[in-house]
């Protein structure tokens, strides 16, 4: 039987460091059931019979966060043979509260003091023996940073699980409280599993909703119960629940008071405090934000960032594998198909997204780099009274900052958002900032229809923001969103040096999943798309085809084109570059640049300016870059969508919702483009004049739900007392 | 009084927490308890940012109202 060992810990108190310490490379990354936050599972190096768990970090065993649902739900009813308990040692009083919890639970508990080093150069002291003492359980002391102690941790908790140690119960309620718990431990023996005895009494005695329902006790043991607690509260003057949480830290005071030696008295400001003094400061803050993102943006977009993309797509992929490569297969005497196929379609096709990885590397390193130092945890608190007006969390800037570089990270940044709603209408709306990816759209129609205009990129980040605070004014009015925003509370990191390591590491994660889906769906589309419209049905049989308006793809083309007519581009080309846009949005100047005739494209198409004005005129151009900038995003986002919403009626949702926006964006923009060109008034003109009307009618309506919510709360609030 | 009246750099000890949810509960998790000792680091419109224990936590204003000192 192999011996699961689970870390659990505070958020950012070294767990993940320990954990990558401890396994190595033999890690992976599962999904718990029901929910979306990863948990991660490997083996210990040295001992493949030890499983070693990486718990969502944690304040505290009430159901509060989603991770805290998933980490409780794992402990109590999985049940690790030991738990290694991390502290983070400079924090020890607030980290305690959890390990208390940890303790009721009647598994072997480890306590790891962390991050000792830092207690030692603050001058401080923690005594190990007292510590141990106290709690009735190992304690011993790390460094995950420097890898010092962790293995030696891991293996006292796995000795801890053989000898089926379990931590003896510390002294953490007195007087009438542990006379209360003893009574409820009493009446609830025999329904209970009995080494975790103590938890359930606790979490009944606070009237835990979570556990009265899974208890499913008779109603005169829960009016039993219920007199206990309240001649308990009676007696102190207090809720329950206030009883237990003043106790518990009660408790770690005097732990606290015999265990640690602190040199300083507390509350004198640290080098971190006076950083926040100024860039959070009420005039400050968001001229420094906009400085800190202008010099972001520059360096992966404009400077460093172009010159990697650029070196890249001409000099890697334009001559020295592309050029070389058809040279060779000509040479070789390959069939002239078999080069199209690989020259043009796979390399050409998979080549114009690795293209972007360099640039896309680079923003994510800049923006891993912020979040390390410990400033996107205060852009968050800065964003939060702007992002509160339009119904949603300063906790959503940060996935939307992301997505202005790559939409599938930053729908995984979402997961960090506790509160349900706040989070799916962050998922819902986030791509709408035109991402990375975009670019190249907004490139070839501002190069072909206007120009080369800067208005163009600028606008279409204006109507990427719009359309964000539209969505969130307008969803937040809906039955789906009903409710008052989550209050905002959040712990902000110290600041420190970004570690290295830990920098690459989070910026490979982003980027890994951009080049993955290069060379698998975008690889698999790019022979699709190129065996489309090479070949053609003529004569009544499949051949090649020169003239790519009778090709297959254009068939399939001209079916799906009347559904865009009302938004002005019709022709099957237009339609074609849409869909394959969903695959990558990049692809859609590909996708212009094979339909026009052009194997290869610079990435803003130059080539194909002028055959493009043809088709297009300025307003047609803009209601298409509209469409493609809103609508249903790539594959690989739409995936992270689903994964996140955890529900195939939340993603229908979401994407319906955004080809919906996009399509209603697109037809007034067009039709009403139109009428002011002296189109006259036609059908479409009245369908874009209904549709901008029930838009502004879902903005400025009264918010129905909001209020009956709120009238219920007070209702039910009433009926208490 | 509510700890938004407190000026920056101040550090109070907190008497009461006001509203009977989880949300109450979430705040004794992250170190806000009774007889505690909390000090303002920075104030933006009522938003703060507090240290408690030894970590530094930010809070809305309304949460904020209902932390009295």
């Amino acid at each position: 039987m192999d011996i699961r060992i689970a870390l659990a810990g505070n958020p950012n108190c070294g767990k993940t460091t320990l954990f990558n310490d401890l396994t190595g490379s033999a890690q992976y990354v599962g999904n718990w059931p029901g929910v979306t936050v990863e948990r991660k599972e490997g083996r210990l190096k040295g001992r493949r019979d030890v499983v070693i768990e990486d718990l969502p970090g944690i304040y505290s065993l009430s159901p509060y966060t989603l991770e805290e649902v998933v980490a409780r739900g794992y402990l109590v009813k999985e049940r690790p043979d030991a738990i290694l308990n991390i502290v983070d040692g400079t924090n020890i009083e607030r980290n305690l509260y959890l390990t208390t919890q940890l303790m009721e639970l009647g598994i072997p508990v480890v306590v790891a003091v962390n991050m000792m080093d830092l207690v030692q150069k603050n001058g401080d002291a923690i005594s190990l023996d007292k510590l141990g003492q106290m709690l009735g359980c190992e304690v011993v002391t790390m460094s995950a940073l420097k890898g010092q102690g962790s293995v030696e941790a891991a293996l006292r908790a796995v000795k801890a699980a053989q000898e089926k140690k379990e931590a003896a119960l510390p002294n953490v309620f007195t007087g009438s409280v542990e006379r209360a718990i003893a009574h409820i431990e009493e009446s609830i023996a025999e329904v209970v599993d009995k080494r975790s005895l103590r938890w359930h009494a606790v979490k009944l005695f606070e009237r835990d909703r979570k556990e009265r329902e899974a208890l499913d006790l008779s109603p005169a043991l829960k009016e039993r119960l219920e007199a206990h607690i309240a001649k308990c509260e009676e007696e102190l003057d207090d809720d329950a629940e206030s009883i237990i949480t003043n106790q518990r830290y009660a408790y770690i005071r005097r732990v606290v008071e015999r265990a640690v030696r602190k040199r300083a008295a507390g509350h004198a400001l640290t080098a971190s405090d006076r950083i926040d003094r100024v860039v959070t400061n009420r005039l400050l803050a968001l001229p420094i934000f906009a400085a800190v993102m202008a010099f972001v943006y520059w360096v992966s977009i404009s400077t460093v960032g172009d010159w990697v993309t650029g070196w890249t797509n001409d000099v890697l992929f334009g001559e020295m594998i592309c050029g070389n490569l058809r040279a060779f297969m000509e040479g070789a005497g390959c069939a002239p198909w078999l080069t199209g196929l690989v020259a043009d379609g796979i390399v050409g096709g998979v080549g114009s997204v690795i293209g972007f990885v360099p640039q896309m590397l680079i923003l994510f390193l800049m923006l891993s780099i912020l979040e390390d130092v410990g400033y996107m945890a205060r852009v968050a608190f800065i964003m939060d009274r702007i992002f509160r007006k339009f119904g949603l969390s300063g906790k959503s800037f940060i996935p939307m900052l992301i997505s202005s570089g790559c939409g599938v990270p930053g729908v995984m940044a979402s997961r960090t958002i506790e509160n349900d709603r706040d989070r799916k209408m962050t998922v819902m709306t986030t791509c709408f900032i035109p991402c990375g990816a975009k670019m190249p759209i907004i490139g070839l129609f501002a190069g072909a229809l206007f120009g080369g205009s800067g208005l163009v990129a600028t606008s279409a980040y204006f109507i990427g923001v719009a359309a964000v605070i539209l969505s969130g004014i307008l969803l937040k009015k809906t039955k789906l969103f009903a409710g008052d925003p989550a209050p905002f509370v959040m712990e902000l990191p110290a600041y420190h040096v970004p570690a290295a390591a830990n920098v690459l590491r989070s910026t490979w994660e982003r980027g890994w999943s951009f080049i993955k889906r290069a060379g698998t769906v975008i690889l698999a589309s790019a022979v699709i798309l190129w065996f489309l419209q090479s070949f053609g049905v003529v004569d009544g049989a499949l051949q090649m085809v020169e003239d790519n308006n009778t090709s297959l793809l254009a068939a399939i083309g001209n079916v799906v084109a009347p559904l865009f007519a009302p938004l002005g581009f019709g022709s099957w080309k237009a339609a074609v570059a849409t869909f394959t846009g969903l695959i990558a949005k990049e692809n859609v100047v590909g996708t212009f640049g094979v339909l026009y005739g052009f194997a290869e494209v610079a990435e803003d198409g130059a080539e194909i300016w002028s055959l493009l004005a043809q088709d297009f005129t300025q307003l047609t151009a803009y209601s298409f870059m509209i469409f493609n900038l809103l609508c249903a995003p790539c594959f690989a986002a739409m995936g992270a969508i689903k994964r996140e919403m955890n529900s195939a009626k939340w993603t229908f949702t979401a994407i319906g919702y955004m080809c919906g926006f996009a399509y209603a964006a697109s037809l007034i923009v067009y039709q009403l483009g139109m009428l002011l060109h002296g189109g006259g008034f036609t059908v479409g003109t009245a369908a874009a004049v209904l549709a901008l009307a029930a838009l502004v009618y879902l903005v400025v309506r009264k918010n129905r739900h909001g209020r009956a919510a709120g009238a219920a709360t007070s209702v039910r609030a009433a009926s208490l007392e | 009084m509510p700890l938004t009246m407190a000026k920056a750099g101040e550090t109070v000890v907190i008497r009461k927490i006001m509203g009977r949810d989880e949300v109450r509960q979430h705040l004794a998790e992250l170190g806000f308890a009774v007889d505690g000792k909390v000090t303002v680091v920075n104030q933006i419109a009522g938003n703060l940012i507090l240290k408690v224990k030894d970590s530094r936590v930010a809070l809305d204003r309304n949460m904020a109202m209902r932390i009295l000192i």
